[in-house]
């Protein structure tokens, strides 16, 4: 049965970080947690909210957030009040003090657990996540970022907007090295190979090293360390969706944190500029936009007053795979459907 | 500089003076030294920038050693390639304990020898022949096949003074030798008194131990039986580890061990 | 004779020393450990004693002086064989009680098994003093009360560090006046001895042939990864490789050197044509461990393994060194009772 409801200005609540429910006059409230960390006050809070203002669930966001549903549209204003102490807690940027969550286009900044926790992350991802998100957030354009701490991408930064990839570069003391070649053998096992062995030493194919520091973890000597300095790669323009799904690219390797920090934030001149009007709901994915202004429009824009640092590495043009649902939507070699096959009937016996 | 005596590490310059190729992948190599060696210690081929291997004493001479090898690793694949007779190479030796030959004088003797292991008890039983207990050496010497066979001229000589039993584990039709593992023609020796008789056995691990079988179902105490084992190297000296089995070294302790007591070492 | 030095004041000591000496001691190197902020401590040279790690066990022990983990032995040109140089200058190392303890049976090893020496140690051996790092605590998972090597009085001097103040035993006559001139006050000192380890540890006396293929070693077969690291950090451990090699492509000049090697890493048993002695880690784990608590001693009359802690403290899988001493105890009981 539906509620009486009343009048809601549905676009001013999205960006107050509601969700419009299917079901009429309910919502559900996204908590912002960037970095995917919560402390056990505001994870609390978020209980008693499930409970008193909600249905006593909570889901947990594919971008590591938390989901409040079956919120009574009518209890919007004491959710945000009661939200006050989380957005406190999490360090978010807010505009009016009890008024809940600010902007909701650009997404939670996700992070996998990074170096506090992870034996193979490079840097602090949760804190730079963090930090991005102090200085990005509120912004209503739709843009996802994704920090990871190796390139094994736990994170899924790929499928982001900017996908930031922990690196080091590995440091060789061939003093310590006893040429026991488990770095060879794991870097060829668990990374991309990039050692070998040249007169019982180690040579590291620097164009071919990923920067993912296995080396150093398999060490057992510590002939393998760590650069003091922390490096990214950064991927561009990964994304999901109906129209042209596809990963993100590389852009940068060995970038330092105040290229990727500066490049990041410059996005958002270049959305004001370029952004779709028209767009549904203002939202468009940026991939679709360059796709339209030219890669180089972009980078003149993303790139402005940033002078990377010495050892980075950057792409200068980018092409971007993925199937383009729009022109095409076969199977790629297969044009039968299992019913019609001749051996269908004895494959489904053989299940 | 350093008061620490001599470096044993240092490799000591040896003439070769001749290369004897038993098989394409066994050669002996007779290098120029002069000094006490026992039949059953090894020298370290010592090749600078390729490396060194641990080769028993095959032969022994007034002004030289052979070692027999096969080309099977690094360093010896590159002695096979690279060195003719008159060449120069480094030596480090001799190691280890050796056989005490007068421990076989005067009484019977088995021995019984697998490929190229002939090499360590060579010397033993070149000694043997020169004595009044020859006859009494009672030697089975097993090879794979009839080409596989080494140190030829020496097993007909031998034969001449010593019981011999040449046999290979296999050969193609109209082969006229023997045929069959060594561990076949144990039971045929024949042996006086058993209580007394000694044994020598060399070779691979599984020949060692199916011949301990048929020797001890003869009678033989393993009190009386040598062997003469090999592991990896890389000091020869005692010192690196490698060769090491429990309390033992093989490059100081051995190679060459009572069986009762190799026995009793556990890899 | 005894002195409580200010910092200042056994910095001096220490300049003194540098005179004719190297100062070797544990150092923390921030960032250099395995994960990404993690640090190590490791032997390196010092000139002030804020720059040695003096609270907690280093993660490599001192034996790097000695036995370095890469060590040129031998040049190589065409036509001739040259003995590596070495840094010929006397060396003061400062090391805790247990790894004084293993001092003795690396000489033991390198000069004190088989009719030969080994020359490349002795050399470094000849020129090393050894000064004793008091212990304040017992370390993690350092059993060195139950192996006995929690004490020792064979050091050139001792240093504790205590609020703020360094305490020092001297007994070397040499390096008296060294001390004597930095102003400290005389005093009588006693180095720090820890009476109570972290663990306590029961060895057996003898370990039946038996057990040396039991199934108790099987759990490390499938525990253990076979990277090393208990050997590398072991104060005792002195096995090596010797390895060649050539610089140029035209291979005239080369080097013979040699590395540590591990007898838990792939490789150690291997012998040309393909046969390997131990291929399992269980076995590898049986070959270690009654090396350190059983066979060493029934060649030498005393146990290897001092007891440091350091294995238990690197595995990166949790396997517990001092609790396989244990259950192998415990596993003897078994065996000889129930014969």
């Amino acid at each position: 049965m539906n509620k009486t409801t009343t009048d809601t200005n549905l676009k001013k609540l999205k960006k107050n970080a509601y969700r419009v429910s299917k079901v009429r006059g309910e919502t559900a409230s996204r908590v912002r947690c960037p970095g995917g960390e919560i402390d056990v006050d505001s994870l609390q809070r978020v209980v008693d909210i499930a409970r008193k203002y909600g249905k006593g669930m909570v889901n947990i966001t594919n971008r590591q957030g938390f989901e409040i549903p079956g919120i009574d549209l009518k209890d919007v204003e004491e959710v945000n009040k009661a939200l006050q102490l989380i957005i406190e807690n999490r360090n978010i940027n807010q505009e009016e003090y009890n008024g809940g969550y600010p902007a909701s286009g650009t997404r939670n900044v996700v992070a996998c657990p990074g170096k506090q926790l992870c034996p193979f992350a490079n840097y602090d991802t949760k804190k730079f996540a963090q930090e991005i998100d102090k200085a990005i957030f509120p912004n209503d354009h739709h843009v996802k970022i994704a920090f990871t701490g190796c390139s094994n991408d736990c994170a899924h930064t790929r499928l982001n907007d900017f996908g930031i990839i922990g690196m080091s570069e590995p440091q060789y003391n061939k003093d310590r090295c006893i040429s026991c070649e488990q770095c060879v053998k794991y870097c060829k096992k668990r990374s991309v190979g990039a050692l070998k062995v040249v007169n019982g030493k180690i040579e590291r194919d620097v164009n071919k090293c990923v920067g993912c520091a296995l080396c150093v973890n398999y060490c057992p000597t510590r002939a393998w360390t760590r650069s003091k300095e922390e490096y990214y790669r950064v991927v561009l323009l990964g994304r999901t969706g109906k129209k042209n799904p596809r990963m993100a690219e590389d852009f940068m390797r060995w970038a330092d944190h105040d290229t990727v920090k500066k490049v990041i934030c410059n996005v958002y001149a270049y959305l004001d500029e370029y952004l779709d009007r028209e767009a549904v709901e203002s939202k468009e994915h940026i991939g679709y936009i360059v796709d339209r202004t030219g890669f180089e429009e972009f980078l003149k824009y993303i790139m402005k007053d940033v002078t990377p640092n010495p050892k980075c590495e950057i792409q200068g043009r980018i092409y971007w795979g993925g199937k383009r649902y729009d022109q095409n939507n076969e199977l790629r070699n297969s044009m039968w459907r299992f019913s019609e096959r001749e051996d269908a009937v004895v494959l489904k016996q053989g299940e | 500089m350093c008061n620490c005596g001599k470096n044993e590490y240092t490799p000591v310059p040896s003439k070769l003076q001749d290369i004897i190729k038993h098989t394409a992948q066994e050669w002996t190599f007779r290098f120029t030294h002069v000094g006490d060696v026992k039949p059953g210690q090894f020298f370290q081929i010592s090749i600078p920038k390729v490396g060194e291997c641990p080769i028993s004493v095959s032969g022994i001479g007034p002004d030289y050693v052979d070692l027999t090898l096969r080309a099977v690793g690094k360093v010896t694949d590159y002695l096979f390639e690279n060195f003719k007779a008159g060449d120069s190479l480094f030596l480090r030796g001799p190691y280890g304990n050796g056989f005490d030959v007068h421990e076989y004088e005067g009484g019977e003797l088995i021995i019984v020898v697998g490929g190229t292991a002939v090499s360590p008890v060579r010397g033993v039983v070149q000694y043997l022949c020169e004595t009044e207990s020859a006859k009494d050496v009672h030697m089975i010497a097993g090879f794979k096949d009839p080409g596989e066979i080494m140190f030829k001229a020496d097993l007909k000589d031998w034969a001449e003074k010593i019981d011999l039993t040449l046999t290979v584990d296999g050969a193609p039709e109209g082969y006229e030798g023997k045929v069959g593992l060594v561990t076949k023609y144990i039971p045929d020796i024949p042996i006086r008194d058993i209580s007394k008789c000694k044994a020598i056995v060399v070779g691979p691990p599984p020949m060692i131990k199916f011949s301990m079988i048929e020797l001890v179902k003869r009678g033989l105490s393993e009190d009386n039986v040598w062997i003469s084992d090999s592991r990896r190297m890389s000091c020869g000296i005692g010192k690196c580890g490698h060769c090491r089995i429990n309390d033992k070294y093989v490059c100081i302790d051995g190679p060459v061990f009572k069986f009762s007591e190799h026995k009793t070492l556990i890899d | 004779m005894g002195f409580v030095y200010k910092t200042e004041e056994f910095n001096k000591v220490l300049e003194v020393l540098e005179g004719n000496y190297r100062i070797f001691a544990p150092v923390l190197k921030v960032g250099e450990g395995r994960f990404r902020d993690t640090d190590v401590i490791r032997y390196d040279y010092i000139s002030r004693i804020e720059d040695a790690e003096l609270e907690e066990r280093s993660d490599f022990s001192f034996k790097e002086i000695l036995i370095p983990l890469s060590e040129t032995m031998f040049y190589f040109t065409e036509n001739e064989i040259k003995e590596a140089d070495y840094d010929a200058r006397p060396v003061i190392v400062l090391m805790r009680s247990c790894d004084i303890h293993a001092v003795k049976r690396l000489d033991q090893m390198y000069t004190g098994n088989g009719p030969n020496n080994d020359w490349f140690y002795e050399r470094l051996r000849n020129r090393v003093k050894f000064a004793l790092i008091g212990c304040g605590k017992a370390c993690p998972n350092s059993f060195c009360v139950d192996m006995g090597s929690n004490k020792t009085d064979e050091y050139a001097f001792s240093i504790d560090v205590v609020d703020g103040k360094v305490y020092c035993d001297v007994k070397d006559d040499e390096l008296f006046a060294a001390f004597e001139g930095a102003g400290g006050a005389k005093d009588n000192v006693e180095p720090r001895f820890v009476t109570e380890a972290e663990f306590r540890v029961e060895r057996p006396e003898e370990v039946p042939i038996e057990l040396f293929k039991d199934p108790m070693w099987d759990e490390y077969t499938k525990r253990c990864v076979n990277c090393g690291r208990c050997n590398f950090v072991c104060p005792t451990c002195t096995c090596f490789t010797i390895q060649d090699v050539f610089y140029t492509d035209n291979g005239r000049v080369g080097e013979r050197r040699r590395v540590n090697a591990s007898c838990m890493v792939d490789g150690y048993t291997d012998v040309a044509g393909g046969l390997v002695m131990r291929k399992t880690n269980g076995e590898r784990m049986r070959f270690k461990v009654l090396h350190k608590v059983y066979d060493f001693r029934k060649r030498f009359g005393y146990d290897m393994c001092v007891g440091c802690g350091r294995c238990d403290t690197v595995c990166p899988e949790y396997i517990s060194f001092a609790n396989c001493i244990n259950k192998l105890n415990a596993r003897v009981k078994e065996v000889t009772e129930n014969v």
